[in-house]
């Protein structure tokens, strides 16, 4: 058991059966009432986002995660496939059930990931990433307007709004959250 | 560049401040300071209190307590006589969450209007932002104030009438279909209500005005007059961009009343605090007598520092504050 009050980002609760991990949360006493907090949640196997408040004294169910490596094959549309590098076991999860994790997952890269009975509850991929870029249009020439933009496309698919100086095998940084273009970064 | 963006939120917190002495100067208004160290507080349930010991070598020792606001003065002095009065005053709230809108210790302005009502006291505040605010505050910030009962917000975002859920139970078979899985068969009506309201309605306030929520159902208990034959008291909440930054009360001014009011809370406190670390306040068995012959009285009480974010468009507490609590613990 958990009091309400300490479920921070990335806490993982059992509720009605089903795991939620918390993406966002915020304290909230209204007028001169008790304290609570409100809590987005997530089931990474269903998507579903569910909002609650809770009062900070109420105790929510835990559940305790697992961490561990996992190598980043391949999608084949449908499904992601992971290998877990210390059993070398190969796991698959529904793609559209992780939708933030499309085209921000490098083929062999090792990301550490959360797993819950088994299942997959969170891959963590850092903030920013250094991506190349794979395709990219040419820029027009003449075309110097400031802070003119055009898409480009990343080695992992992502299409992304980038400043026009950017040329195919570049490479940029991206916020992978917001999935914006940072910077370009000099090899 | 940190430092240069808290000196501006100094220069505008004296700015705002020197503004609104100004306004209510000008109206006649008294501008009271009253302590911060009291020997007795307000009985308040949901909110935890400062101790601290007064210690003498000639008389005896005694816990004194900071203020979670400067009402048990204020009330004094208004049924003592005075005319409308005003305060600046730091208030402490134990066992407050650190985060973006909280701070242990805040900057509360409260302001207590003789015989003015509910809607007196709308109409102060209006044309108190109107002209006291800053330079360049967003206009979502400033009047026209935009104006909802409580009970519309609920049936608008979250489909709820509260007048056909005046008991628990049916607040709670409703909180359950709407899916909160949180809420419990055994609690209070408020309790379920705020689960509701902070969950499906406050988030979805309008933002493109400042707002201000009346009707406030009575089961929330408070020192705000009941309307007659109505579930609402009156008392009126302002939201600022979906932030809560004021509370105003018609006083409640039935002795009686006020004595419940204190037994209830009281009893509540010795409860739940009993065998915790928390502090039980001494509170004055007397205090209700000064409700003999009050006034008609709004009493409006706005967070000066949520006041601040939202006409410097910061969204942090810590961006007003110098020294803020969670430096402090790190």
């Amino acid at each position: 058991m958990i009091k309400a009050g300490q479920i921070e980002r990335g806490v993982a609760l059992l509720i009605k059966g089903q795991p939620f991990v918390c993406v966002d949360r915020e304290f909230v006493s209204p007028g001169k009432g008790s304290a609570f907090v409100r809590l987005k949640l997530k089931n990474p196997s269903t998507g579903q986002i569910l909002s609650e408040t809770m009062k900070t004294q109420d105790n929510a169910e835990e559940i305790t995660v697992e961490s561990r490596d996992c190598q980043y094959l391949y999608n084949d549309g449908e499904n992601y496939h992971f290998m877990l590098t210390d059993t070398y076991e190969q796991i698959e999860v529904l793609m559209e059930n992780y939708p933030d994790y499309e085209f921000i997952m490098k083929d062999g890269e090792t990301y550490r990931c959360t797993f819950w009975e088994a299942q997959l509850l969170e891959v963590q991929i850092p903030s920013k990433v250094v991506f190349e870029v794979a395709e990219a249009e040419e820029a027009i020439k003449g075309d110097t307007v400031q802070g003119a933009t055009k898409y480009v496309i990343t080695e992992t698919g992502l299409k992304i709004k980038c400043p026009i100086f950017i040329k195919q095998g570049e490479k940029i940084r991206v916020n992978t959250e917001t999935k914006e273009y940072l910077e370009r970064v000099n090899s | 560049m940190k430092n240069i963006d808290k000196i501006k939120s100094v220069k505008n917190r004296s700015l705002l401040y020197s503004n609104i002495r100004n306004f209510f100067n000008q109206k006649d208004y008294l501008e009271v300071e009253t302590p911060s160290l009291s020997s007795t507080l307000i009985p308040e349930a949901t909110i935890d209190n400062f101790a601290t010991q007064f210690v003498s070598e000639f008389i005896p020792s005694r816990e004194l307590y900071l203020i979670p606001s400067p009402e048990i003065f204020m009330k004094q002095l208004i049924s003592e006589g005075y005319p409308s009065i005003y305060q600046f005053s730091k208030c402490f709230r134990n066992s407050e969450q650190i985060g973006k809108q909280h701070n242990i210790e805040f900057s509360m302005l409260e302001y207590y209007s003789i015989n003015m009502d509910e809607q007196d006291s709308i109409d102060l505040t209006e044309e108190m932002l109107l002209k006291t605010h800053l330079e360049n505050t967003p206009s979502w910030a400033l009047p026209p104030f935009r104006k909802i009962s409580v009970n519309e917000a609920m049936k608008t975002y979250s489909g709820i009438d509260l007048e056909k859920c005046q008991n628990q139970y049916q607040l709670y078979e409703k909180a359950i279909s709407l899916g909160l899985s949180s809420v419990v068969k055994k609690e209070s009506w408020e309790s379920t209500f705020n689960r509701i309201f902070l969950t499906y309605v406050e988030p979805n306030l309008p933002k493109d005005k400042p707002l201000i929520l009346d009707n406030y159902p009575k089961q929330i208990d408070c020192l705000a007059t009941n309307k007659t034959n109505s579930p609402y008291k009156s008392r009126w909440e302002m939201y600022i961009g979906g932030l809560e930054v004021a509370n105003c009360y018609d006083e409640l001014k039935d002795m009686d009343k006020v004595k419940e009011f204190y037994r209830k809370e009281y009893s509540i406190i010795i409860r739940e605090r009993s065998n915790s670390n928390r502090v039980i306040p001494d509170i004055n068995d007397e205090f209700y007598k000064l409700f003999n012959a009050f006034p008609q009285t709004s009493g409006v009480a706005i967070g000066m520092d949520r006041l601040l974010m939202s006409q410097m468009q910061i969204d942090n507490i810590e961006g007003v504050i110098l020294f803020p609590f969670s430096d402090m613990i790190i």
